[in-house]
């Protein structure tokens, strides 16, 4: 990068909140997806603005001088959205992690985008409120990124997702310009909804500084139970039904025989080896009501072949119970060096379906996928069990996530329900949105960033 | 005027019984449900009646060719003129698209054509035991379609949300015909940007709807009613605001002022304790009968804390219907006490709410106008009514400024000009007061990119 534009952004953020070494830029040619940035592609510079002021500044100077931004926050993706495009400019947002105000009279919490997940959910409980979406990163991951990439989370069944609790940004825009949008309002039909538009925009449209969040009561309380079925479908049924029942519970998490096995194999938690699946149910909401939501899904899984049901008696019980789920990453990652997460989604009734077309795939390509979903949103993570240095192996790998995604959009579904698009996956996106889609999406992007400085290549490819 | 060659070409795509150019015919499509005076520039050229996608999308291919302004309309129950064509051009009326295409009951998803009326989806569904909750006043009237153009809005927004949390997919016709599907019957979806959302509520300035998927939930087993008098309106909001804090969310909490009140109690020969200056009806809803007294006794405990000088649960379905009956009977008993009624519908944040009833009741006193207060108490939207004789020298004046300045108050207190109704053509002037400058620039360069030639719903928002 020119020395001039670094003494230019020197003098924005301060001395101490550059960065330009070799080492400090390498740090930023990866996220927590498989894919990385090329050496040539390292950026030019990392800056860590303190406020939406010195942000403005930053993308006004690199909106004249057309330099890539790439925002980032703790850099937890999945999908390649925070990577480093050669001569660029990181645009890190973790100084900004100030929870600004908790207003316990309209149940809104006002926030910097550097605050991490889990400790704004921390600090609402305190308070007896509750922040819902829970993306398995957000003990790391920060609320600026949950919000550009609409990140769910196991909760999503009964609660949705961050889309759901977002009601206000305050956005900088690729000139430089702030904009705010919505507000502290639960209606509000003024204008387009650029607040949605925003959300899962992927840091494609503008820098979100300020996100004004929904609140709701906490639970409570809650309990957790564990159904195992010989068949996928059965668990499958029971999903489905008890959904129907209106007794919409808090997570609805569904593995499969490969993680039931490895689980067993590393954490003993006494899951026969020999189920198709496991379904691991937590209820929440008001105590008296409770037991009965826990007779009746029992009475369902029953119904629809459940051949072991506990119920935690025990938060220690209910803690046991969750350590299966828990240990499902560490289980499996004892398998092969390199793990792989995917997310297509598809409507709650073709989970059936894509988990034999994943099986399906799987052999085909002599790859081991294992599957482990949100079955109550349709979310699943196809979990690919591999080693990135293997070059045969991984180029079986590539086409055998070409062919899920493909599935996927067959079966009426998608191509990512809460990763988002980014590097990984732009290639793909007119099998799901069709060239006229691609096209209006084209040009929303072009009129917010006519040079195309932010996150270049994340979501329309090169 | 279209040329005669023209009206030609578009009755070759809905045939004879689909086109309507009569005088009086014309005239039927020139106004709205919104105050608006009938505007003689606002008389249709020609009114055309698309049975299918297929129709609209050849409509607005001849539309755009010769540049002919489009509006979209349902039953015209709008609010603020947004399906009135104020440019001329063509109507395009889509009330015979009026099909329920499917019900997917595995997964709770329910497909539609423009043209079904709110109710008829809302029975439907009920007949069913599915609920899909969204009910804006007009709905024995209004079409889905318009719900969806408008984001509308009801008292079930409280606990269950607006028309756009549960619109899950759109097919759109685009201002030159190309037809774009957004979304599907997934619950979690983050490829590209959330287009579905930008079209909710988008009032008919950016494409035709021509199909939706909406997501449906399990029909709640039992409803309460339960009507609460207060002796201050301070009380009745803080009730409903601590009841909702407490976990005890309202189906619906419609706050009326002693106006409001006293309006009904003329109209219907109630006698009034004269402590009464506010009241609220409550609804809970859920699935077990100790549950709810659970939430109704706190919310009788909260608004005994609150002032509350009566709380009375129905306890039939006829006391039900009596006590809903003051509330439904308070726009026709309002509008009774004077010739004309402006009724807004303003937004705040509900801890707002005493402070904005303040602000309006001042506004209306320096302006020697009568008001009257009533709306969604729950999620902070609230439908002032002025109560006027037009026709009286200087009262429209008066009106006009008041109406200013109740948008400003709105503004103010951390709200907005619309919570439900849109911004059409009557609140257009207000906007850019509420976005800024660079707000508006950005919703008009969304307008731009998705109709360059601005045939879609002219002189609407901007």
């Amino acid at each position: 990068m020119k020395q001039e534009i670094i003494q230019r952004l020197t003098e924005i953020v301060g001395q101490d909140n550059v960065y330009t070494s070799l080492e400090d830029l390498y740090c930023y040619s990866y996220d927590a997806s498989f894919v990385k940035s090329n050496k040539k592609d390292l950026a030019g510079i990392a800056v860590y603005p303190g406020n939406a002021e010195e942000t403005a500044k930053i993308l006004k100077l690199a909106n004249e001088e057309k330099i890539p931004v790439i925002p980032r926050g703790a850099g937890t993706n999945v999908s390649g959205g925070t990577i480093s495009v050669g001569d660029s400019i990181i645009l890190v947002l973790k100084r900004m992690n100030k929870i600004l105000e908790l207003d316990r009279k309209n149940l809104i919490a006002v926030v910097e985008p550097g605050v991490v997940t889990g400790y704004l959910q921390s600090e609402v409980e305190r308070l007896g409120l509750f922040y819902p979406p829970d993306p398995a990163s957000l003990a790391v991951s920060t609320i600026g990124g949950n919000v550009a990439e609409c990140a769910g989370g196991p909760r999503g069944v009964k609660y949705g997702v961050t889309r759901d609790y977002v009601l206000g940004l305050e956005v900088v825009l690729a000139s430089g310009e702030v904009i705010n949008t919505g507000g502290k309002t639960i209606k509000n039909v003024t204008g387009y909804d650029m607040t949605k538009l925003f959300t899962g925009s992927e840091g494609t449209l503008g820098v979100i500084t300020k996100i004004i969040l929904k609140l709701i009561p906490k639970p409570e309380a809650k309990n957790t139970m564990l159904a195992v079925f010989s068949e996928l479908e059965q668990a499958s049924e029971a999903v489905s039904e008890i959904i129907a029942k209106g007794v919409v519970p808090a997570t609805l998490e569904l593995l499969d025989n490969i993680y039931i096995r490895n689980i067993e194999e590393y954490a003993k938690v006494g899951l026969p080896t020999d189920a198709e699946a496991v379904l691991l149910i937590e209820v929440d909401g008001d105590r008296q009501i409770l037991a009965k939501q826990i007779d009746k899904i029992e009475e369902i899984c029953k119904q629809s072949g459940a051949i072991q049901i506990r119920i935690a008696q025990t938060p220690a019980e209910a803690e046991e119970l969750w350590r299966a789920r828990r240990s499902a990453f560490p289980a499996v990652s004892r398998v092969r060096p390199t793990i792989i997460g995917e997310d297509v989604t598809v409507p709650r009734s073709n989970i059936p379906a894509m988990v034999k077309q994943i099986r399906a795939i799987a052999a085909k390509y002599k790859v081991i996928i294992a599957v482990l979903g949100h079955a109550g949103d349709g979310n699943l993570h196809a979990t690919i069990l591999t080693d990135e240095t293997d070059r045969e192996e991984w180029s079986r790998v590539e086409k055998a996530i070409d062919e899920l995604f493909i599935a996927a959009v067959k079966l009426d579904g998608t191509l990512s329900g809460e990763h988002g698009i980014g590097r990984v996956k732009s290639k793909f996106i007119t099998l799901q949105t069709g060239e006229a889609g691609l096209e209006i999406q084209r040009r929303i992007k072009q009129v917010l960033d006519p040079n195309n400085i932010l996150n270049p290549g994340v979501m329309f490819g090169k | 005027m279209i040329d005669e060659k023209v009206i030609n070409e578009f009755s070759q795509i809905v045939g004879a019984r689909g086109l309507l150019n009569e005088n009086l015919d014309l005239f039927t499509y020139s106004y709205d449900a919104s105050f608006l005076p009938l505007l003689p520039a606002a008389k249709p050229d020609l009114v055309l009646k698309p049975q299918s996608t297929q129709e609209v999308a050849a409509i607005m291919k001849l539309a755009h060719k010769y540049r002919i302004p489009v509006v979209a309309r349902g039953l015209g129950t709008g609010r603020t003129g947004g399906s009135v064509p104020a440019e001329g051009g063509l109507v395009l009326c889509l009330d015979e698209m009026n099909q329920i295409l499917e019900l997917d009951d595995q997964n709770l998803m329910l497909t539609v054509e423009p043209g079904v009326k709110t109710q008829d989806i809302y029975q439907f569904c009920a007949e069913r035991g599915l609920f899909y909750p969204p009910d804006p006043s007009s709905l024995k009237q209004s079409t889905i379609g318009g719900n969806i153009a408008e984001n509308a809005g009801g008292p079930r927004a409280v606990k269950y949300g607006v028309t756009g949390d549960y619109v899950m997919g759109l097919e759109v016709v685009l201002a030159d015909g190309s037809v774009l599907q957004t979304g599907g019957k997934m619950i979690k979806n983050v490829t590209g940007y959330d287009l579905t959302r930008l079209f909710v509520g988008s009032e008919g300035t950016l494409g035709i709807i021509t199909r939706a998927i909406l997501r449906l939930i399990p029909m709640p087993k039992i409803r309460r009613t339960a009507q609460a008098l207060f002796d201050s309106l301070d009380g009745a909001c803080a009730a409903v605001s601590r009841s909702i804090k407490s976990g005890a969310i309202p189906a619906a909490a419609e706050l009326m002022d002693q106006i409001s009140i006293e309006a009904v109690a003329k109209f219907r020969n109630i006698e009034l304790d004269p402590r009464v200056k506010a009241g609220v009806i409550f609804e809970f809803d859920g699935d077990s009968e100790a549950g709810l007294d659970a939430q109704i006794g706190e919310a009788e405990r909260l608004c005994a804390e609150c002032g509350s000088v009566q709380f009375r649960i129905a306890k039939t379905k006829e006391e039900e219907d009596e006590l809903w009956s003051l509330r439904r009977g308070m726009s026709s008993a309002i509008a009774a006490l004077a010739a004309n009624r402006i009724a807004e519908d303003i937004s705040v944040p509900r801890a707002a709410l005493p402070e904005i009833v303040k602000r309006l009741r001042e506004i209306a006193a320096r302006y020697g106008l009568q008001l009257a207060v009533f709306g969604h108490a729950g999620d902070g939207n609230l439908h002032p009514s002025l109560l006027a004789d037009l026709n009286a020298p200087g009262e429209k004046e008066k009106v006009e400024q008041a109406v200013g300045e109740i948008f400003q108050a709105a503004l103010a207190v951390g709200g907005t000009l619309s919570g439900e109704h849109g911004i059409g053509l009557t609140k257009k002037d207000y906007l850019a007061d509420a976005l800024g400058e660079t707000g508006m620039a950005a919703i008009r360069s969304i307008k731009k990119a998705l109709d360059p030639a601005g045939i879609l719903n002219p002189g609407k928002i901007f």
